[in-house]
């Protein structure tokens, strides 16, 4: 059987999705056996655009003009494009501060240096380019990129989840962080499939995998409210991951 | 009448008895104070204090994701093996025995879920009789569903009076009898919860699609689907298909599902049955209170109080079901 021909970016973001493939050390075999991962500059060197590819998959926000022009080179030779990551699919944490006003941002970060001066507001891919599958996460888990790669082979994309965090974390039959401990957990309006990774942990959801969809942000402010916390501060928390969530 | 009695300093002793020939779970309160089903530690006694576990014993029967189905070039088709031991549920309530009589109607009786047979052939089921708290409601509502025990513990003053219900109870019994005395002892007449005085299968008219309560109930619903998952008798599921990485093998995976997910009611091409959500809680509601299909006219509603307990928002379907299903008060 012919190789699948892949091709993995990385745009503005923190190289933490390719590194989450690249720590799935016992899969690395086979899949170096069922996949050319032709352009991959973070793990394979020459690093060249040369060819057409199955699947393109990529991390990160874009934030430079250099990162838009590669983005739309690979949409263009790939049959599918797949957002890696919430920083992909929603601007994620580089995102955070959009609104603040560029200018100011600059500024405060790199003084009068031109080293910045391309740099605009970071935007998740689908605002450039036609994305035709998401695995969200900060970074997504091991077992989602998987079950991916092993889709494509099948000429399969993802199946997109349509539950909370809080779902799996009932299953898991944990402590209810938000409704018993009236922390400010993120679970009910962010997207499951991390198994309820940090509320497992008694650590609260910090909403990193992005919008469940179908959120209800207008009565979850009202349950956050009866918990003590103000509109603001729960946007705020929302848009670490996410500049998308508005009042 | 004379009745099995066994006091409650012969409890301790009575479960190292039954942890002889099975493993022994019941309800066991946790540090973070969740109490949940779990394999009772030597020398503990369960918490039989506590009114209701966060998972019901479903989680016995059915697992939240599990795989029941694996293909392989080489080996064809192939039905996952459930490694399966003895247990005894020990603790259980009226309403999660009830639970559990709907579900054997549900996948033993129609087309046997071999996983599920597998699993419910070990289990035992131990009952003990509790007092509802606000978030009951198996003794507002009748049910057609029957509390079917092993043995059932009722709770009397000093001890338990102790019953048989089928021959694994009359085993277990034996066991223990050293430790039981025959007292006469007046036993609490429970009549209404599922214990012999069970209401008629009914069929009502469909409930009425234009109730301003849908709406409510959707738009303060956050979507969370705790609801179902802590439900014992909610039992959708989701199907999903993985393959393998070699890409000659899958596998086939059943995850519990909530039908107030965007997903439950959709179908290829992206097609849904329910798109509105107040559709949904109609579909919810159809099916916690009248059935439908095979179940027409048993309501799957057994009043453990746990949807409300665990959502949120604090939604509630019982005022609605008390207005629809007339329900009578004591």
């Amino acid at each position: 059987m012919k190789k699948l021909r892949i091709a993995i970016a990385g745009l503005t973001a923190c190289s933490g999705c390719q590194l989450s493939l690249l720590n799935c050390e016992d899969e690395l075999p086979v899949l170096l056996e069922m996949f050319d991962f032709q352009f991959f500059p973070m793990a394979t060197s020459p690093a060249l655009l040369a060819d057409e590819y199955d699947a393109a998959l990529v991390e990160g926000c874009i934030s430079m003009p250099h990162e838009k022009e590669l983005l739309q080179e690979l949409r263009r030779r790939s049959r599918y494009l797949i957002a890696l990551g919430t920083c992909a699919a929603c601007g994620g944490v580089a995102a955070l501060r959009n609104g603040d006003g560029r200018e100011l941002l600059r500024q405060q970060v790199y003084g009068h240096s031109p080293v910045a001066d391309e740099t605009f507001d970071p935007i998740p891919l689908q605002s450039l380019v036609k994305v035709d599958a998401v695995v969200t996460g900060c970074p997504p888990e091991k077992e989602e990129l998987l079950r991916m790669l092993a889709g494509l082979l099948r000429g399969a994309l993802p199946v997109g989840i349509d539950y909370p965090v809080c779902t799996e974390c009932r299953m898991r039959e944990n402590l209810c962080l938000l409704t018993e401990r009236d922390a400010l957990c993120l679970g009910p309006l962010t997207l499951g499939g991390c198994g309820a990774r940090c509320p497992s942990l008694s650590v609260p959801c910090e909403g990193c995998r992005g919008p469940v969809p179908e959120a209800n942000l207008v009565e979850a402010l009202e349950v956050y409210a009866q918990k003590g916390f103000d509109r603001t501060a729960v946007i705020g928390r929302l848009r670490r991951f996410c500049p998308e969530w508005k009042l | 009448m004379a009745t099995q009695f066994i006091a409650n300093h012969n409890l301790a002793p009575l479960l190292v008895r039954l942890r002889q020939s099975a493993e022994l779970h019941g309800p066991v309160r946790g540090d973070d104070g969740v109490v949940r089903f779990a394999a009772i530690a030597p020398g503990t006694l369960p918490d039989l204090s506590a009114v209701r576990t966060l998972l019901p014993p479903k989680k016995y029967l059915l697992h939240p994701q599990e795989t029941i189905l694996k293909y392989t070039v080489r080996a064809g088709y192939q039905m996952p093996v459930e490694d399966v031991h003895q247990i005894i549920l020990f603790g259980l309530h009226p309403c999660d025995l009830a639970g559990i009589n709907y579900l054997d109607r549900i996948f033993l009786d129609d087309e046997p879920d071999p996983l599920y047979v597998a699993r419910r052939s070990v289990l035992a089921l131990v009952g003990v009789s509790c007092s509802p708290d606000e978030f009951c409601s198996c003794h507002q509502l009748t049910s057609p569903l029957k509390a079917l025990f092993d043995l059932f513990f009722n709770v009397v003053e000093g001890g338990f009076v102790v019953t048989s219900g089928s021959a694994r109870g009359d085993e277990l019994l034996e066991k223990v009898k050293d430790l039981l005395e025959e007292r006469v002892v007046a036993v609490p007449e429970d009549a209404r919860r599922f214990f012999g005085h069970a209401a008629a299968e009914a069929t009502r008219p469909e409930p009425d699609a234009t109730l301003p309560e849908w709406r409510e109930l959707a738009s303060r619903c956050l979507g969370c689907g705790a609801c179902s998952i802590c439900c014992p008798t909610c039992y959708c599921f989701d199907v999903l298909e993985f393959c393998g990485l070699d890409n000659c093998s899958a596998s086939r995976v059943r995850q519990w599902d909530n039908c107030l997910f965007k997903g439950h009611a959709e179908v290829a091409g992206g097609m849904t049955f329910r798109k509105d959500k107040a559709e949904r809680f109609r579909y919810r509601y159809r099916h916690k209170y009248r059935g439908f299909g095979l179940s027409q006219g048993i309501p799957s509603c057994v009043g453990c109080g746990r949807c409300r307990a665990v959502c949120p928002a604090g939604l509630d379907l019982r005022p609605l079901a008390e207005r629809l299903e007339g329900g009578q008060r004591e």
